[in-house]
C-alpha cells in the first residue's frame, strides 16, 4: 500500500533517486515546502498535482535548473549536490521539457548527438571544434538509440526533425535525454499536444523506458495515461505532498480529490 | 481533417528543401532560366526580329562573356559566402560592403605609404575580424539586434571611408594586390586542378557510400550518387574549358572557390559548424546542450568581417582601385545579401549554403550582365532585381510556413 507525508510507503522499491525536506522560496512565496520524493529504476512515478502545486518548481530543482533551499539529495541512497544542470546531468537526471528543445532544421542524427558529436579520429592537431564530424558514427548512434526505444514509424536518421509528426519528435527528444547517460528521465506533459496515435507511440516509449531499467518521472494532467504508465504516483498540493500511492491502490477519483481538496479523513485513513 | 495523401504546393516545396539537393534547385532553376533567356531566347528573337542579320549573336553564351559574369561577380560571392554565416544564425549584417570598403580603402592608403602588399593584406584582414567581432559583441553580449548594430555600421563605416579616402577614388597599382584578379593559370594546370577537384570529389563520394554500405547504413541511390558526381564533374569541367577558350582560369576564382570550401566545410562538417546551424534552428536548444551561444554570434560576425576584408582585396584587385561608390555607396551589400537569400539561405536561420550563395551571386550577376546586354537600363536592373529578390524571399517563407505548420 501506499504512503505517508514523511515516507514512501513499504512496497517503495530502493529507490535510484531521492530528495528529502525539499524548500524552495522565491521571494515572498513559498513554492515547495519540505517535498520529498523518490523514484526507482525500472519504475514510472507520476507527479500529479493541480497548477500551482510545486510540480514544475520541483521537476527544475531535481533538474538543477533551480537550486533547492534546503534539502538533501541522494542517488543510490548517496548524498549528492545539485547545484545547476550540469550537475544534475553528470548524475545521469535528464529532463524532456514540453517544448523538446530539438533543432527542426537538423535531421535526426544530428539532434540526437547535438553537442556531443562524435569525432573522426587523426585530427588532434586541430581545435576540437573544427575537428572533422563521424557523420556515419552519429548515424549508426542515433540508429541505436532509436532502435532500443523501438520508434518504429520513423524510417531513416536522416530525415529533417521539422517534417517528422508530433510523437515522432517526442521519442527523438526522450531519446537524446537516455543517450545522454540518462538514468532518470523526466519527461514534461509529454503527451500534452498529442494525437491519439502519437499519445500511444509515446507511452509505448515510456514503458520502454521502464522495461530497460531507467527511472521515469512522469509528469501530466491525463490520468488516463497516467493509470496506463504509471507505477506510483505522487500528489502534490500547495507546494506540499499529500500522498503517494501504488497505481493499484487508488482511483483516479482519489487522485483528483487528493490534487484539488487534499486527503480527506477517509483517504488519510486508508493511506 | 486532410486526407494524408494530398499534397498541396506548398507541401512539395518543403519537402523537396528539405531534401539534401532540394536546396540547389530553385537558384538552378532560376540561373537555368536567365542563362537561357538571354542566352538563347533573346538571339534568337534580334536574329528574327532583323532581316538583315547574318547570324545569331550568342554574346551572352560567350566564354569572354562568362569569364567577365565570373570575374564581376567574385566580389560579391566573397561577401555572400560571410553573410551566409550570419544568416544562418537568423542574423543580418548590413555593414559587410562598408566594412569591405574600409578594409579596401585601408588597403591602398598602406600600399601607397609603402607598406608590403602581402602584410599590408594581413593587416587589413585583421582589421575586418575585428570589426566584424565587435559588431558581434554588440549583437551576443548587449543584445541589440543585428539589424540596428550594423545599420549603424554601415552608416558609420561609409563615413570612415570618406574619411580615408577624401576624394572618393584611390588607384592600387601594387602588383601584389593586382596579381590576385590578373594571374591567371596556364591551361594545363587549369584542367589538371579541375580534373582533380573531380576525382577528389568522386573519391569522397564513393567512399562514404561504401563505407555506409559497410556500416550497415541506408545509402543512397546510385542515382543520386553517380547524379551528383555527374553534374559537379559537368560544372567543374565546363567551366574550365568555357574560361580556357577565352583565356584561362583566373586566380581570383580559384581563390574564391578555395575559400567557399574552407567555410563549407566549416561550416557542414564540424561541431562549430553544427553549432551555428543549431544556434539559427533553436538558440534555446543550443544552450541546453552546452553550446555557447553568444560566443558563437560573435565568431559568425567575425567571419563575416573577415570575408568582407578578403571581398575588399578582391575588389581593389580587380577594379585596380577603390572607390566609395565600388563599395560602401554603391549597391554590393544589396547584391551580396540578394546572393545569399537568392541562393537559398533563410533569412529566419538555420537553413542554407555558402556553395548556394555563389551560385545566387552568379544569378544576380547574369541578371545585370545580361540587361547590360540587352541595353536595359539601370531602373530596369533594379526592378528585375527586386522581383527575383522577392521570388526568393517567397519560396524561403513558404516552405518555412510549410514546416512549421505541421
Amino acid at each position: 500500500m501506499s504512503q505517508t507525508k514523511q515516507s514512501m510507503g513499504p512496497t517503495a522499491p530502493s529507490p535510484h533517486l531521492r530528495v528529502s525536506d525539499i524548500h524552495k522560496r522565491f521571494g515572498g512565496v513559498h513554492a515547495l515546502k519540505g517535498v520529498n520524493f523518490e523514484v526507482a529504476r525500472g519504475e514510472v512515478m507520476a507527479l500529479v498535482g493541480d497548477n500551482g502545486a510545486g510540480k514544475s518548481t520541483l521537476m527544475k530543482v531535481l533538474a538543477g535548473a533551480h537550486t533547492a533551499d534546503e534539502g538533501q539529495f541522494f542517488i543510490d541512497e548517496e548524498a549528492v549536490s545539485v547545484n545547476s544542470p550540469h550537475d544534475a546531468s553528470d548524475l545521469g537526471i535528464q529532463i524532456v521539457y514540453q517544448d523538446l528543445a530539438l533543432c527542426e532544421n537538423l535531421d535526426v542524427a544530428a539532434n540526437l548527438c547535438l553537442g556531443a558529436e562524435p569525432i573522426k579520429p587523426g585530427f588532434s592537431f586541430l581545435p576540437r571544434f573544427l575537428r572533422p564530424l563521424d557523420d556515419l558514427e552519429m548515424e549508426v548512434r542515433a540508429q541505436e538509440a532509436i532502435d532500443r526505444l523501438q520508434v518504429k514509424t520513423l524510417k531513416s536518421v536522416r530525415a529533417k526533425v521539422g517534417g517528422l509528426s508530433g510523437g515522432q519528435r517526442q521519442a527523438i527528444a526522450i531519446a537524446r535525454a537516455v543517450g545522454a547517460d540518462g538514468s532518470v528521465v523526466m519527461l514534461d506533459e509529454p503527451t500534452a499536444a498529442l494525437g491519439v496515435a502519437q499519445t500511444r507511440q509515446v507511452l509505448d516509449v515510456v514503458k520502454r523506458l521502464r522495461d530497460t531499467n531507467h527511472a521515469v518521472v512522469y509528469i501530466s494532467h491525463n490520468m488516463r495515461d497516467i493509470f496506463e504508465v504509471a507505477d506510483r504516483i505522487c500528489v502534490l498540493r500547495h507546494g506540499a505532498n499529500v500522498a503517494t500511492w501504488n497505481k493499484n491502490d487508488v482511483t483516479p477519483d482519489q487522485i483528483v480529490s487528493a490534487m484539488t481538496r487534499g486527503l480527506d479523513k477517509e483517504a488519510q485513513n486508508a493511506a | 481533417m486532410q486526407p494524408e495523401n494530398k499534397v498541396s504546393l506548398v507541401g512539395r516545396l518543403q519537402a523537396m528543401r528539405e531534401t539534401r539537393f532540394g536546396a540547389f534547385v530553385p537558384v538552378l532553376l532560376a540561373l537555368a532560366a536567365i542563362w537561357i533567356y538571354f542566352g538563347l531566347a533573346v538571339p534568337l528573337w534580334e536574329y528574327w526580329g532583323d532581316p538583315d542579320a547574318q547570324s545569331m549573336r550568342f554574346i551572352f553564351l560567350s566564354p569572354r562573356n562568362i569569364y567577365n559574369l565570373f570575374m564581376q561577380s567574385a566580389v560579391i560571392a566573397t561577401l555572400a559566402v560571410g553573410i551566409t554565416v550570419v544568416l544562418l544564425l537568423g542574423e543580418i549584417d548590413l555593414s559587410a560592403a562598408a566594412t569591405a570598403g574600409v578594409c579596401a580603402a585601408l588597403l591602398g592608403v598602406l600600399v601607397l605609404m609603402g607598406v608590403p602588399a602581402p602584410f599590408a593584406c594581413l593587416i587589413v584582414m585583421a582589421l575586418g575580424i575585428v570589426i566584424g567581432a565587435a559588431q558581434g559583441i554588440l549583437v551576443a553580449y548587449v543584445g541589440i539586434p543585428s539589424f540596428v548594430v550594423t545599420l549603424a555600421g554601415l552608416l558609420g563605416f561609409q563615413g570612415v571611408m570618406q574619411k580615408i579616402l577624401p576624394t572618393g577614388n584611390l588607384n592600387v597599382g601594387d602588383p601584389f594586390v593586382r596579381a590576385f584578379a590578373r594571374v591567371l593559370l596556364p591551361d594545363a594546370l587549369g584542367w589538371a586542378l579541375g580534373i582533380l577537384c573531380v576525382l577528389y570529389f568522386a573519391w569522397t563520394v564513393l567512399r562514404k557510400q561504401s563505407q555506409r554500405s559497410a556500416r550497415g547504413l541506408e545509402l543512397d541511390s546510385p542515382a543520386a550518387t553517380w547524379g551528383q558526381i555527374a553534374f559537379f564533374g559537368a560544372l567543374v569541367l565546363a567551366t574550365v574549358a568555357t574560361l580556357n577558350s577565352y583565356r584561362s582560369v583566373p586566380m581570383l576564382i580559384v581563390l574564391l572557390m578555395v575559400i567557399t570550401a574552407l567555410v563549407g566545410w566549416v561550416t557542414t562538417s564540424t561541431p562549430y559548424g553544427r553549432a551555428i546551424f543549431s544556434v539559427g534552428g533553436n538558440p534555446e536548444s543550443a544552450r541546453r546542450v552546452g553550446i555557447d551561444v553568444k560566443r558563437i554570434r560573435v565568431s559568425a560576425f567575425a567571419i563575416v568581417g573577415l570575408m568582407a576584408a578578403i571581398g575588399g582585396i578582391f575588389g581593389a584587385s580587380r577594379f585596380g582601385s577603390v572607390s566609395y561608390t565600388a563599395f560602401a555607396g554603391g549597391s554590393l551589400l544589396l547584391e551580396s545579401i540578394g546572393a545569399a537569400v537568392i541562393g537559398g539561405t533563410s533569412l529566419f536561420g538555420g537553413r542554407g549554403s555558402v556553395w548556394n550563395a555563389i551560385l545566387g551571386a552568379l544569378v544576380i550577376g547574369s541578371l545585370g550582365n545580361g540587361l547590360d546586354l540587352s541595353g536595359a537600363g539601370a531602373a530596369d536592373k533594379l526592378m528585375f532585381s527586386g522581383a527575383i529578390l522577392l521570388l526568393a524571399v517567397a519560396i524561403d517563407a513558404v516552405s518555412r510556413s510549410g514546416t512549421t505548420e505541421r
